[in-house]
């Protein structure tokens, strides 16, 4: 399979690059980013062939993009190559408005093109292993669940994932729709309200905020509350992680996506913790591959990413008006 | 305060009101503190002989004898009868040390607090979390300044619901529930670290088990996570907090690891009224009856003012009010601030 990068902005493509030249049965064709110092400097540390546009690379023959571009520059890339007929791994969010978001599900549709969104959790094995043990009753019929998707401020990632135009929002945007994929996914259910609470208080010198509470109800009556705060310091031993409990009415599940860690401390660095779990982004791009291979969904569709994008975008507009929101802002069919 | 001969001072002379769970605490704690348990007022209770016998109280027919014999009232009894006893302690002169929540209705918490005001008496009412280390350390740690300015809180108490005689807390017009019962800990604890709450939203779902969530927006501009549940597996309890500020985080937990781990082959039997794990030397219900009894001798200040127990019930009610209606609800910023 003919595989293009899309944008280098986010840094996860340094672990979906990774995860791809490793690979005898893909072929990496090329890099493409708006901005030629960094595709410079990308392509050059990880000896793939950069092209000056979008319309080079497709023109190259690509049948899979992985788009990691600012997220407000996602609808433009993935519009294109679905265009192209060019099937997407789309990095989460989705986008940074409802009206893009939404284009690109409809548009992928249309051209009967694969879109995959980026929730590597759901091929998390602890998340796997939680989905069977709901499915199969083992905690009853749900009460509650309470998440935390709390980490670092993921500035030195990059000045984009702080700017409230190119990232679309601060820690709400990063952080909430990780978990209300996840809550979707396990609930079989789709959230109806949101009430989102935020603060500015851990970085007030960022022009978004950097604190969340945000409480989902489900078509089912469950009540699930993500925290998706930045809350974690830079001096924290790792760049923060994925928690949740949920309540039933047999027990308590308690997942942490990210318990396979070592503890390290050495002089040179202090304490860190060291993941030695599954590559979450190796199993992903398997899927988004077999997806356009085989032409069946992946396992987060666009539309997935569309309904925790829908759920983020709601979270700002509760916390504006300080009171629950519908989560379609009218209604759609589908 | 009159001498003994040794030159000790005498021990306050403590009446207890109820013999439950509570109660048997508290005149443990009030022993442990020096302090001398004479009299109980418990009428029906299963608990009252065996209380009564072991320290030698006198058990009254009415809270009247009771109140005739004692320096303090300390009252153990289902929440929807605080009130009464309290109006009668404070008509009677008493001290009064009251086990948390202050009362059943921000209404009766008002009446409380302004009866004992008008008496002149001390209200000193059982937020206990405060005198637990883990709790009070963290608390002492962000008053340094360690962690910059707090953020976002998390607060979580997770267990299950009481059994056994203890059926009043099943009953929300007695207990209020998870939220009146067990959040309020949390809500105490956010409102101590993070300042008054201004905004609350509250879910509640109560089908087999009274489980809620809080979201609470502080005045600081600060933002709490609570979580109480009675609906986890029976012998289960889980206490987490985590305080995020500009500059720094405190994480800890009832799951962290223990100083004395043992691995046995059955956990045994669940207590009726789930308490929460304890760290360190001395119980923390010890630790508070001391502070208490401190107080009392007019030796400093109380940890928890009665009007920060006020607050704690106006919260808890925002929060079921919340739950009720699917609304946020603001609170009055002075009145939360008083």
């Amino acid at each position: 399979m003919r595989i293009g990068i899309v944008g280098v902005a986010h840094h996860h493509v340094d672990g979906y690059i990774s995860a791809l030249l490793g690979r005898e049965d893909v072929e990496v064709v090329g890099v493409t980013d708006h901005d030629p110092h960094r595709l410079r400097e990308w392509a050059g540390r990880h000896h793939v062939t950069l092209f000056p546009s979008l319309g080079a690379l497709t023109a190259a023959g690509i049948q899979l993009a992985i788009v990691c571009s600012e997220t407000n520059r996602h609808a433009g890339d993935v519009l294109r190559l679905v265009a192209s007929s060019v099937g997407v791994l789309c990095e989460k969010p989705l986008a940074t408005g409802i009206n893009d978001a939404t284009a690109m599900v409809a548009e992928a549709e249309r051209g009967g093109v694969t879109l995959a969104t980026a929730f590597p959790m759901r091929h998390s094995p602890v998340v796997v292993d939680a989905r069977d043990a709901m499915a199969g009753g083992e905690i009853g019929s749900v009460l509650a669940i309470s998440g935390v998707n709390a980490g670092q401020v993921p500035e030195t990632h990059g000045s984009w994932f702080v700017d409230p135009v190119e990232a679309g929002g601060g820690a709400v945007m990063d952080h909430t729709v990780h978990l209300v994929d996840l809550f979707r996914m396990l609930l079989d259910s789709d959230p109806v309200e949101v009430y989102a609470e935020t603060t500015d208080r851990l970085r007030p010198d960022l022009a978004v905020e950097s604190g969340g509470l945000v409480a989902v109800t489900f078509d089912n009556g469950v009540t699930a509350t993500i925290d998706c705060s930045w809350s974690r310091p830079t001096t924290y031993p790792t760049w923060g992680g994925l928690t949740f409990e949920v309540v039933g009415e047999q027990g308590v599940m308690v997942v942490d996506g990210f318990s396979d860690r070592l503890t390290v401390t050495s002089e040179r660095y202090g304490t860190r913790l060291v993941d030695f779990g599954v590559d979450l982004d190796r199993r992903m791009i398997d899927d988004a591959i077999a997806a356009v291979r085989t032409s069946r969904s992946p396992a987060a569709t666009g539309l997935d990413g569309l309904w925790a994008t829908r759920v983020a975008l709601a979270a700002y507009r509760s916390a504006a008006d300080a009171a629950p929101v519908a989560v379609l802002e009218s209604p759609v069919a589908e | 305060m009159t001498r003994l001969e040794d030159g000790g001072p005498a021990p306050l002379r403590i009446g207890v009101v109820g013999a439950g769970n509570m109660a048997t605490t508290h005149a443990e704690a009030w022993e442990a503190a020096g302090e001398k348990l004479v009299a109980i007022h418990a009428p029906d209770s299963l608990g009252l002989p065996r209380l009564a016998s072991v320290y030698g109280a006198e058990p009254t027919a009415t809270l009247c004898d009771l109140l005739s014999q004692v320096d303090v009232v300390d009252v153990c009894t289902p929440t929807d009868t605080h009130l009464g006893t309290i109006l009668a302690a404070a008509e009677a002169g008493r001290h009064i040390v009251c086990e948390k929540p202050l009362a059943r209705t921000v209404g009766e918490a008002t009446r409380a607090v302004e009866a004992c005001s008008r008496a002149g008496v001390r209200l000193l009412v059982g937020h206990v979390v405060r005198f637990f280390p883990d709790y009070s350390t963290a608390k002492a740690t962000v008053e340094r300044g360690e962690i910059g300015e707090v953020g976002v809180l998390r607060l979580d108490r997770c267990t299950y619901a009481p059994g056994g005689d203890n059926t009043w807390f099943a009953d929300r017009a007695r207990s209020g529930g998870v939220i009146l019962d067990l959040m309020i800990h949390d809500v105490d604890y956010a409102m101590w670290v993070a300042g008054p709450v201004v905004r609350v939203f509250g879910r509640r779902l109560a089908r087999w088990a009274d489980d809620a969530f809080a979201i609470l927006r502080h005045a600081s501009g600060a933002i709490s996570h609570l979580h109480a549940s009675w609906a986890y597996p029976t012998g289960v309890f889980r206490t987490r907090a985590e305080i995020s500020g500009s500059q720094g985080l405190i994480e800890f937990s009832s799951d962290r690891p223990r100083g004395l781990v043992h691995l046995a082959p059955s956990a045994g039997e669940a207590p009726p009224v789930p308490r929460p794990p304890t760290a360190g030397l001395e119980s923390p219900y010890h630790t508070q009856i001391r502070h208490f009894s401190q107080v009392l001798r007019g030796q400093g200040e109380p940890r928890v003012d009665a009007m920060e127990a006020l607050a704690a019930v106006a919260v808890c009610e925002a929060v079921a009010e919340s739950a009720s209606t699917g609304r946020p609800v603001s609170l009055d910023e002075a009145e939360a601030a008083r």
